[in-house]
């Protein structure tokens, strides 16, 4: 028998041929014994898969997806990334990464405002080493308040203990999520 | 509407007593695929505590625009594909040995067997479970689907990203593996 032929007694034998084709498989059966031991097989082979039953849970099984469940409902924040396995260890270097872009951030406002008072200050004093103008403190009242900022969210981004509890201090009552400064 | 879809779109909605539902209609069903898929047992239960888990983390994302069935187990396909493929599993068939403890496969019976049936039904049962983890994967993904699982072939063609004919052709290869792979059984009477 071909492979084309069994495919089609096994499409009778499953009821997966259309009308046409079934009436055609049915009528062959009729006469041929071999092909309807071949139909009856695939019958057989469907009841013998039945004998492997659903396989029960171990008992402990609900009680860890609910913690699991519990515990990623838990960290709901962007910051409930890193309770992933897979981006745990990356969280040190997210945090450097931050620190750095900041120092960056805060260089760059610096120099920028430096540049910007050389040529008022070049006539009444000489050109300072460049390390002193990274270490002067700041001028001007809006590039004071932009430095603040600054190093106020510094602060934050080198906390690293702060960040990973984030969504804990965020649940207790409001008299205790003081953070010392 | 389908109930699953309903109670998916309660959870989708805040409703975690509906999550519980969805976890007491499908914990054996679920359990049952990945062990049915998989080798390891212990591994098993971990990728079905990880579906459950997708499907409780992707529920503002869902979109009931297919049976919730269909769903869910393109979520477990997904994980138990690339575990078998991240573990390389072998065919168990021929060695006669399982890493699987044997009390663990055996199903629970209503009636008190007797020893020799015991005996006969967890010879049977590691056979068929030895033949079908001998599949190619993707053979062995829709026999169990439609065989165990319940799942129409148009459900199985989406879970497996292929067309309705290309599953049948998927089955009927199975079939004809395991029709001779369990000759002993088909021809034996032990069935």
């Amino acid at each position: 028998m071909s492979c084309t032929e069994r495919e089609k007694l096994f499409g009778y034998a499953h009821r997966l041929l259309d009308p046409r084709e079934e009436h055609e498989v049915r009528a062959h059966l009729e006469s041929c014994p071999t092909c309807r031991a071949a139909a009856e097989e695939y019958r057989k082979l469907d009841t013998l898969l039945e004998a492997w039953t659903p396989l029960e849970p171990s008992p402990s099984f609900d009680a860890r997806v609910r913690e699991a469940v519990e515990r990623s409902g838990a960290s709901r924040s962007v910051f409930g990334l890193f309770g992933l396995p897979g981006l745990r260890w990356m969280a040190p270097a997210l945090v450097t990464v931050l620190v750095v872009v900041a120092s960056v951030a805060v260089l760059h406002v610096r120099h920028g405002r430096r540049a910007a008072h050389a040529p008022a200050q070049a006539s009444s004093m000489p050109a300072a080493p460049a390390a002193d103008a990274l270490s002067a403190p700041p001028t001007g009242a809006m590039g004071g308040e932009e430095e603040l900022n600054l190093y106020q969210n510094l602060a934050v981004l080198e906390d690293y203990d702060l960040l990973a509890e984030f969504d804990l201090l965020s649940e207790l009552p409001k008299g205790e999520t003081k953070v010392e400064n | 509407m389908d109930q699953d879809l309903d109670l998916m779109l309660r959870v989708r909605a805040g409703d975690s007593a509906s999550f519980e539902e969805l976890l007491r209609r499908y914990r054996v069903p679920l359990v049952s695929y990945f062990r049915r898929m998989l080798r390891d047992p212990a591994l098993a239960e971990d990728l079905a505590q990880e579906a459950f888990l997708r499907v409780y983390k992707a529920r503002a994302r869902y979109r009931p625009d297919a049976r919730f069935t269909t769903w869910l187990y393109r979520i477990a396909t997904n994980l138990a594909l690339n575990a078998i493929r991240d573990r390389k599993e072998i065919s168990p068939a021929g060695d006669g040995e399982s890493s699987d403890g044997e009390a663990e496969l055996l199903p629970v019976v209503d009636s008190k067997p007797t020893v020799e049936q015991l005996l006969i039904e967890s010879h049977r049962v590691r056979l068929i479970r030895d033949a079908i983890q001998a599949l190619p994967e993707n053979q062995r993904a829709a026999v169990i689907l439609h065989k165990y699982q319940e799942l129409d072939y148009g459900q199985i063609a989406k879970i497996l990203g292929v067309s309705v004919s290309a599953v049948k052709s998927l089955f009927f290869r199975a079939y004809e593996s395991l029709r001779v792979r369990l000759e002993p059984l088909l021809k034996g009477g032990l069935i």
